[in-house]
């Protein structure tokens, strides 16, 4: 029995070498989407396998008799014993955000396989050891938070610039999500009445489960379900209605103000009333989409339209520019390593934790699968013709804004798409033109509307499910815009209750009011600049977001070398520098560029100079916007450099503490609660 | 059958730890009270108080 184990798991490492060795060298004329899926699959159940337990058993050294915090600390709320699989959903539908299905789409115009490859090995090796040792540390320390435990682990330091990184992240991740909401929806009367459909629709469900039912949660998330679904199809009315369509026809700006005002109202609105209902609803949908995604790519097994690599390795691509190495790393942050995780395995999860061996199927085995959503939307990407999703992806400051003008250049770039092409997509999933809709998520939405179409309905149901899945994509988005500025009006007034007392309480209305107004100019700031930026603003924030993210995983992977050195000294250090140096590499490398490098579509400082080289040439068509640009670039420039020095800060900070451990100048005690026996049995779950 | 019906148990239990029911029958078992409006509401508000202090994930 034992030598039959041991044959099927050397038969599955031969697997994924051989798939994964056969997808990287192939070169073949198109290649069928199931190799990748095979490659993925064989290497995530290796490495969950081999490495995963490698690490349970003997870095972690996991002991079920010990007492977890969800039994010592059991108290019915936060803390509670749960299923392990139930749990691991849990985990994963708080990971798996619009991040692993963003990146991937747009990190596309390199080719299919850098991305692929960063997805699969960055994850096993990257992102599922980050989040299994901070969800293991963490619930060695009562479920302390990321914060909490860096200010105890390295010093105060990195404490401090953790909570400064992550107010700083999710200003820009706000920004650059409510961007792709914006893109999604521009000029598409179809999409942007179903996503107002959902205003009122949320506004039902908090009603009705405050008052009319409390507690049917399911039910109501049903109810609600279907009433989305159903203005899915009213939309297709609306957008066919001379009267109606103008109505739902939005210019980006106005789209991006909406969005600005709803952020505000969502963040000072009671959160049973539109927050949570719709939270509940676009969980649900998120794994409901997620799980057929998955069916529907192994059902119709694509082949893979795009090449291996495309042209844009070198740095010219339409879509963002710069070199496959480091953007490409940049631009794949959730699916592969995410900073993001660490504060979700640091938050709710240590806390439901029913038994330490859980640790390894939760966070090593829940980042495993998010990096499978990540291939899948790889996938979803890669098997639209190369012509469509550049039309699609290029903004209209590269290619240009006639529908011609776009296919010859396109065309030009050896991805041959017509205007006719084109003109019979948009029809057949009922938007005006498809040109220029950046962002990633429109494409995404063409491609799961093609996957889904084969599994059901053909063509006739493409329209029907592409806007499904702007609707899946934008329902989530802004779930975590309502979230996110609400989390970061906290933070804030946090802060302001230093200065002023009233400002900090979270039920006076004055201090509610500004600090919301505060949170919601910063990132509408940003979200503007996007709209406004001719390169589709894409470009400059998708990169800041995604440095800013990699540099939150340096910050947790600094806390995990702590405690690895401090366990074990130097013998296991590896498993989380390796990663750290490679974040490290790229952010550094990435950052630098976006700062110094002269191509003006890279480096922010270069655009500056530029712009201004251009006013000062001579008059310019609209000189207050040139003058914006300039600021706005700066601004970026800013930005992207103090986050660069938090990190270098906490970096030498953690330096600092290393070289203490090693000369034993520094305690080496760890911050670990003391050992509890568990007397929790497995029958209690 | 008998695994089949394993799966379908952990996946609505899955559902209801999501919707947070499953949260609700353990508050309302910890504070030995019965199911009403009013006890749903002040569930939610604590839970949905503590829950909305976290980001959530991109």
């Amino acid at each position: 029995m034992r030598l039959l184990r041991h044959i099927f798991w050397l038969a599955i490492a031969v697997a994924a070498a051989v798939c994964l060795g056969g997808v990287a060298l192939y070169r073949g004329e198109h290649i069928n989407s199931i190799w990748l899926v095979l490659a993925a699959a064989c290497t995530y159940a290796t490495a969950y396998r081999f490495y995963g337990k490698w690490l349970a058993t003997r870095v972690a050294v996991l002991d079920d008799r010990r007492a977890t915090p969800a039994e010592r600390l059991r108290n019915g709320h936060d803390y509670e014993p749960t299923n392990k699989w139930i749990l691991f959903g849990h985990h994963f539908a708080a990971i798996a955000g619009p991040g692993p299905l963003v990146g991937p789409v747009l990190a596309a115009q390199f080719g299919y396989l850098p991305g692929t490859l960063w997805i699969v090995i960055g994850a096993v090796l990257g992102g599922a050891v980050q989040d299994f040792i901070l969800l293991f540390a963490s619930m060695r320390r009562d479920g302390k938070s990321l914060g909490q435990m860096a200010r105890e682990e390295i010093g105060k330091l990195g404490g401090f610039a953790a909570l400064v990184t992550v107010l700083l992240i999710m200003v820009i991740m706000l920004a650059v999500m409510a961007l792709v909401v914006v893109n999604a929806l521009r000029g598409s009367p179809w999409g942007t009445f179903t996503i107002a459909a959902t205003m009122p629709i949320a506004l039902f469900m908090g009603l009705y489960l405050r008052y009319w039912r409390p507690g049917k949660v399911l039910e109501c998330s049903l109810i609600g379900f279907l009433l989305v679904a159903t203005a899915i199809f009213a939309g297709r009315t609306v957008a066919e209605s001379a009267t109606l369509a103008p109505w739902f026809t939005l210019s980006g700006m106005t789209l991006a103000l909406a969005i600005v005002v709803y952020g505000f109202f969502a963040s000072a609105l009671p959160v049973w009333l539109l927050l949570a209902p719709r939270d509940y609803l676009s969980t649900f949908v998120k794994l409901g989409v997620v799980t057929m995604l998955a069916a529907g790519v192994l059902f119709v097994r694509p082949e893979l339209q795009l090449p291996a690599f495309t042209r844009f390795t070198d740095g010219t691509g339409p879509i963002f520019a710069g070199k496959i190495f480091p953007f490409c790393f940049i631009t794949i942050a959730c699916g592969a390593v995410s900073g993001f995780h660490s504060l979700i395995a640091s938050g709710t999860t240590p806390k439901m934790i029913a038994k330490e061996s859980h640790a390894r199927p939760v966070g090593y085995g829940a980042m495993l699968l998010e990096s499978f959503v990540a291939l899948m939307a790889m996938i979803a990407a890669s098997s639209m013709s190369p012509g469509v999703y550049f039309a699609v992806n290029s903004p209209a400051g590269v290619v240009g804004t006639a529908p011609a003008a776009a296919v010859a250049t396109i065309s030009g770039w050896g991805f041959p798409v017509s205007v006719a092409d084109m003109t019979t997509l948009a029809r057949d999933v009922g938007e005006r033109s498809l040109f220029s809709r950046t962002g990633g998520a429109p494409s995404l939405a063409l491609g799961m509307a093609h996957i889904f179409a084969r599994t059901g309905g053909g063509r006739a149901l493409l329209g029907f499910w592409y806007h499904f899945a702007i609707m899946f994509e934008a329902l989530f988005i802004l779930t975590i815009i309502d979230a996110g500025t609400r989390v970061g009006r906290f933070l804030l007034q946090d802060l302001l209750g230093q200065v002023s007392k009233p400002l900090g309480r979270t039920s006076w209305m004055p201090g509610v009011i500004l600090s919301s107004g505060l949170i919601v100019s910063a990132w509408g700031y940003f979200l503007v600049q996007g709209v406004r930026d001719p390169l589709g603003g894409i470009n400059s924030l998708w990169p800041l977001f995604g440095i800013a993210n990699q540099l939150l995983a340096a910050i947790a992977l600094c806390l995990a070398t702590t405690i690895l050195l401090k366990t074990h000294g130097l013998k296991y250090v590896w498993i989380t520098c390796l990663p750290l140096v490679w974040l490290v590499t790229v952010t550094f490398t990435a950052g630098g560029q976006k700062l110094f490098s002269r191509a003006p579509a890279i480096g922010f400082w270069a655009q500056a100079g530029k712009l201004s080289a251009a006013l000062r040439a001579g008059p310019v068509a609209d000189a207050a916007s040139t003058r914006t640009l300039i600021f706005n670039a700066r601004l970026d420039a800013v930005l992207c450099g103090a986050l660069l020095s938090l990190v270098a800060a906490i970096l030498l900070d953690s330096l600092r503490a290393w070289t203490g451990i090693l000369r034993h100048t520094r305690k080496t005690a760890l911050s670990e609660a003391p050992f509890v026996a568990s007397q929790l049995r497995a029958g209690e779950l | 059958m008998k695994d089949w019906r394993r799966f379908c148990k952990l996946v609505v239990g899955l559902l209801r730890e999501l919707a947070d029911e499953n949260a609700y029958v353990r508050y309302l078992k910890a504070h030995g009270r019965e199911p009403s409006g009013e006890e749903w509401r002040r569930f939610s508000d604590e839970r949905l108080r503590r829950k909305y202090t976290r980001a959530k994930c991109c």
